[in-house]
């Protein structure tokens, strides 16, 4: 079957519709009073909620998606520095692989919950201990998608530029690194969002600031209209770094703008 | 003719796989001297790219050794310049400094490699397109930036890998008429493998063929077509005669290599 692909306004028109439905459909039944508002808070009273949160005396919203996106930003951008170095060095090297991979493979499955009780005992609840958990629920990430993509990078690309007398660490800095770039920054957009998932459970858990704290505190209140305020910012927050992420991917690979086969 | 530049003296290569030892290249000598065209034609297996690769320093023979202007390759060689079959162009580096790549690693400057560079795009008549990306390009003019790419890296001998075998038949015709353009005007040594006896026909001084595996000089053909040559060349009759020739011996290896 032939898929005829949308135009860009006619895909935004359609989302849009789709969007209005879905809310449309979630407002009136809450209004209908098929669904209790206490359990579930129409779309309209969310709106409301919102903007009580985010302006009037109890503005604390922003100041909430400050400072969570910048825990975030913070271990995400350490575990990239550790990270990226590493798995090139790894991918490039099955002597460092074979050292490195057994330690990596006892990291990688823990959840970056189970690192909450170490982390908490050894730095308590401060900013440090958000950075740490990120780090360690994203690093292993990093690391692993960076060695499959320098691994990826085609050896006749590396056999090409040693051929046209490229030394092993220029064939490292002009071979591997772009030709693994596509690779990696992919890997990182996934490293985000997971990145994401740490800072909310480790605000849930200890912490008195940030979406996660609010979503949580919010539930002992009973105040599900700020739970979803807490979940929609998130998602809002994520969506608008990923669009600054591919703005970065179009900076930092212009080959794939216009390429015919990108 | 003086002392060849290009000496390979009885090279073995054995290679270990899951079925045990494959010997691709068996007591196999060559020599090629200065501004020769030498093709090499045989079957699929013949052991033809193992020997470029040997040529190029990628691997090592398993015995034997080849010269080079004298000097024993032992390690990755930039005197031999390698066009591959699937181009193996930079993804990420426009036209320019594709081909300004060879020189960048001489150390030469940015204006200096850009000079270089563009004097090798006009020849392959690449010229407007220095700012495109290899993926915005057709194949065939794909390889004609993998073959400017070498030749402004100067290298002695130019390898080329079957290097028109993924081009349509029509641009692979204005390819080798390229090619056989650019090598009558620099003199280059060439050192060309393909499956095609019409393209080592038209292109070679010397023509080899390899038997089926393990790879030996099976037959040397001086190839006695007048130069300078043009396409046409093929529809001389002394051009069908040694295609018959060389026809009647390769397809007694593909029979061979088949019921093996």
């Amino acid at each position: 079957m032939i898929d005829r692909t949308l135009g860009l306004w006619q895909t935004i028109v359609i989302g849009a519709a789709g969007l209005l439905v879905f809310l449309g459909g979630w407002e009136s039944l809450v209004r209908l009073g098929v669904i209790d508002p206490y359990f579930l808070p129409a779309p309209s009273q969310v709106v409301t909620r919102m903007v009580s949160l985010a302006s009037g005396p109890e503005a604390v919203l922003l100041d909430d998606i400050v400072v969570s996106a910048t825990r975030v930003m913070t271990g995400f951008v350490l575990s990239t520095l550790v990270g990226v170095p590493v798995g090139l060095v790894m991918g490039m090297s099955s002597l460092v692989r074979a050292a490195l991979n057994p330690i990596i493979s006892i990291i990688r499955p823990l959840p970056a919950l189970s690192w909450i009780p170490l982390s908490m005992l050894w730095l308590g609840i401060d900013e440090q201990q958000k950075y740490a958990i990120v780090f360690m629920g994203c690093f292993a990430s990093v690391l692993v998608y960076t060695t499959d993509a320098t691994m990826r990078v085609s050896n006749t690309l590396i056999l090409a530029a040693r051929n046209l007398g490229a030394s092993r660490l220029q064939v490292i800095r002009l071979v591997v690194l772009p030709g693994a770039l596509q690779d990696i920054l992919s890997g990182l957009k996934v490293v985000l969002a997971i990145a994401w998932t740490c800072v909310i459970s480790a605000e849930m858990v200890g912490a008195n600031s940030g979406l996660g704290f609010r979503i949580w505190t919010a539930k002992e209140w009973s105040d599900t209209g700020q739970v979803l305020v807490g979940m929609l910012s998130i998602s809002l927050t994520v969506l608008i770094l990923d669009i600054m992420f591919r703005g970065l991917e179009r900076l930092l690979m212009p080959w794939q703008r216009t390429g015919r086969n990108a | 003719m003086t002392s060849a530049l290009i000496d390979a003296q009885s090279v073995y290569k054995t290679f270990d796989t899951r079925h045990g030892e494959l010997c691709a290249l068996q007591d196999f000598s060559l020599k090629i001297h200065e501004g020769e065209v030498v093709c090499m034609v045989g079957a699929s297996g013949c052991g033809k790219s193992t020997f470029l690769n040997i040529m190029a320093g990628f691997i090592t023979p398993s015995s034997g050794r080849i010269l080079l202007d004298g000097r024993e390759i032992t390690s990755i060689e930039p005197r031999c310049g390698m066009i591959f079959q699937d181009y193996a162009l930079f993804p990420w580096l426009t036209v320019r400094d594709n081909v300004a790549f060879g020189p960048r690693m001489k150390g030469a400057g940015v204006k200096q490699r850009h000079r270089q560079a563009q004097r090798w795009i006009d020849m392959v008549g690449l010229k407007g397109f220095e700012d495109a990306y290899p993926g915005e390009l057709s194949g065939g003019m794909q390889q004609r930036v993998a073959l400017s790419r070498a030749l402004a890296n100067e290298p002695d001998v130019l390898l080329c890998d079957e290097p028109f075998a993924a081009l349509d038949a029509m641009t692979r015709q204005i390819m080798q008429q390229e090619l056989l353009k650019i090598v009558q005007e620099s003199g280059k040594t060439v050192l060309f493998i393909t499956h095609s006896i019409d393209e080592a026909l038209i292109l070679s001084d010397r023509l080899i063929v390899m038997s089926a595996r393990p790879g030996r000089v099976k037959a040397v053909y001086d190839n006695d077509l007048p130069r300078p040559r043009m396409l046409d060349v093929q529809i001389t009759r002394r051009f069908l005669e040694l295609k018959r020739e060389v026809w009647d011996l390769v397809q007694e290896e593909v029979m061979g290599s088949l019921t093996d």
